[in-house]
């Protein structure tokens, strides 16, 4: 498998002196979906900057398909690495939508021609066709922020970062979101990586996820991190409720082998159980229960 | 959030709203020149009848001009009443030692129509094209691209600003916070104007990393197709004439 991202032992830090990231090191093959979670501060969002080269790296250790994104020209790296910001406000600056999706485009030389046609396949993806002439200040926030990928999605990159993507979002745009993440990776496959505090979110969207705190803290499946309870503590994460939710019901003798993280995983749980139990699952309360209950509820408790 | 746009009537449908823009410029350009350096009363009247005709014509509703005519009344009032007492010539009438000339009347009346004029026409071009249009007009009539940018990047975020300032005040507001013209309430606003300062220097180094991101390197952007009919050549024609006819009627500029 081809290597999209390849960072060695990479450093940062802010000129007060604040460390903000120290020897990193990450490696993103292509076609992959990772989740970088992490409490406010751990360097997300300067990991994403050093990613698409907006900050440079004085050791040459970010390898974008093994080639320094360093020594890049502008054209070769938007088509490369595509960010979208948290704040759509931030990354929307041309007075209409149109003008906004064609910046990176013409940036990159192309046509008129292609850009009117990259213009119109973008606003498709992300299902805001029409919305060329519309000016951002009467646009809502998910509208905004869908206009927003869909002027990244116009570069065509092969990867895409997506920081805090579901901040702020109400939950029909939230969902909306993240099946347009998914169909970008499964459909296109584009290389995704997303940073996220909604760790409800997570397991729907990433195959492996990144605890970052400075640091790259553990790299694995979203089963081994989010079955982590001391890694979650120690970094100020949350497990998913349906995660709880199971976690509670083993209080009660319901025990599954993997504990579930999304809403199929949790039917999959289930259908096992009662298969294993003649068609039925078994909810019982003896004297430890209420003991067990309180302890679990106090772990999950930040 | 209800904005002050001034393009709120673009859409509309009327003879100068479909104008083609550089040529809408251009056009107006001459004739808010022409009226700011009308030499006499009478030829300035007369640009003030011109503007009002195609003020007219763009159907803007009035009530929207008025808004923005008064804003240049702070500048105008104040000359009406000084000018009189400033320049020197034949008294109109005295009060202990203020003295009234009638020339330095005469003068106030001049700047008032002529700017009334001016600001009338502004509005009326501003208001019948989409502020995005004016820009990408004016970047195809080759004003420095910086110029242009900074323009764009103004009419941008100053929708972003107002939002922030709402959102700043109403927290002040919600913490029982009432404007009072004192020293508690001067350095409050301080205090916001302050605030808002810092979130747009942090933005601005947002925004600057997604045009970086974006492949932004400095040069000035710009797309639109826009097409010159014979109506607009007939429309900066009339511009000319006019402008030129009141000048050879009214000879004199000052």
């Amino acid at each position: 498998m081809k290597k999209a991202i390849e960072i060695t032992n990479l450093n940062h830090q802010y000129s007060d002196g604040t460390i903000s990231l120290e020897d990193v090191s990450v490696s993103v093959d292509e076609g992959e979906m990772v989740a970088v979670i992490g409490q406010n501060g751990a360097g997300k969002t300067t990991l994403f900057l050093h990613l698409n080269g907006s900050i440079k790296s004085s050791d040459n250790n970010v390898l974008i398909f093994g080639e320094d994104i360093g020594t890049m020209s502008a054209e070769e790296r938007i088509c490369r690495v595509g960010v979208v910001f948290q704040d759509p406000d931030d990354q929307l600056f041309m007075p209409t939508v149109y003008d906004d999706v064609a910046f990176g485009p013409t940036n990159m030389g192309l046509s008129k021609e292609e850009i009117d046609r990259r213009v119109k396949e973008a606003l498709e993806t992300v299902g805001l066709s029409g919305f060329e002439d519309r000016v951002p200040h009467h646009m809502s926030y998910g509208q905004k922020k869908r206009a927003a990928l869909a002027a990244v999605l116009s570069m065509k990159p092969k990867i895409l970062i997506f920081d805090e993507p579901t901040a702020n979002l109400d939950p029909k745009s939230r969902s909306l979101f993240i099946r347009l993440i998914n169909d970008l990776n499964k459909n296109n496959g584009i290389t995704t990586i997303v940073a996220m505090h909604d760790v409800n979110a997570v397991p729907s969207v990433a195959e492996r996820v990144i605890v970052l705190n400075g640091k790259v803290v553990a790299d694995g499946t979203p089963q081994e991190i989010f079955s982590d309870i001391n890694l979650l503590e120690e970094n100020y994460l949350e497990v998913p409720e349906i995660c709880k939710m199971f976690c509670i019901l083993g209080c009660y003798g319901c025990r599954c082998d993997t504990v579930p993280l999304t809403m199929e995983e949790a039917a999959l749980a289930l259908d096992k159980m009662t298969g294993e139990n003649g068609g039925s699952a078994v909810i019982m309360r003896d004297e430890d229960t209420s003991e067990k209950v309180k302890g679990t509820i106090c772990r999950f408790s930040l | 959030m209800k904005y002050p746009d001034i393009d709120k009537y673009a859409e509309m449908n009327s003879p100068i709203h479909h104008i083609e823009p550089r040529i809408k410029i251009i056009s107006f350009g001459i004739l808010i020149v022409a009226a700011v350096f009308a030499g006499s009363i009478r030829a300035a009247s007369l640009f003030l009848i011109l503007a009002v005709l195609i003020l007219i014509l763009s159907r803007l509703p009035f009530r929207f001009i008025l808004k923005r005519v008064k804003v240049i009344c702070v500048f105008v009032v104040p000359i009406l009443v000084l000018m009189p007492l400033t320049v020197p010539g034949t008294p109109l009438f005295s009060a202990g030692i203020l003295v009234f000339s009638k020339e330095g009347l005469l003068f106030a009346v001049l700047v008032a129509v002529r700017s009334v004029a001016a600001i009338i026409l502004v509005i009326t071009m501003l208001g019948t094209q989409r502020f995005d249009t004016t820009l990408k007009a004016l970047s195809m009539l080759y004003v420095p691209g910086i110029i242009i940018q900074m323009l764009l990047f103004t009419y941008r975020y100053i929708y972003v600003m107002i939002d922030e300032f709402m959102k700043i005040l109403s927290s002040m507001q919600a913490k029982g916070y009432r404007f009072r013209f004192n020293r508690h309430g001067l350095s409050m606003t301080g205090n916001l104007i302050g605030m808002l300062l810092i979130k747009s220097y942090e933005r601005a180094e947002r925004v600057y990393q997604a045009m970086i991101s974006k492949g932004y390197t400095g040069k000035p952007i710009s797309f639109s197709s826009f097409k010159i009919t014979g109506t607009d050549c007939l429309f900066c024609s009339v511009a000319i004439i006019a402008a030129s006819g009141i000048y050879i009627i009214y000879p004199g500029l000052l």
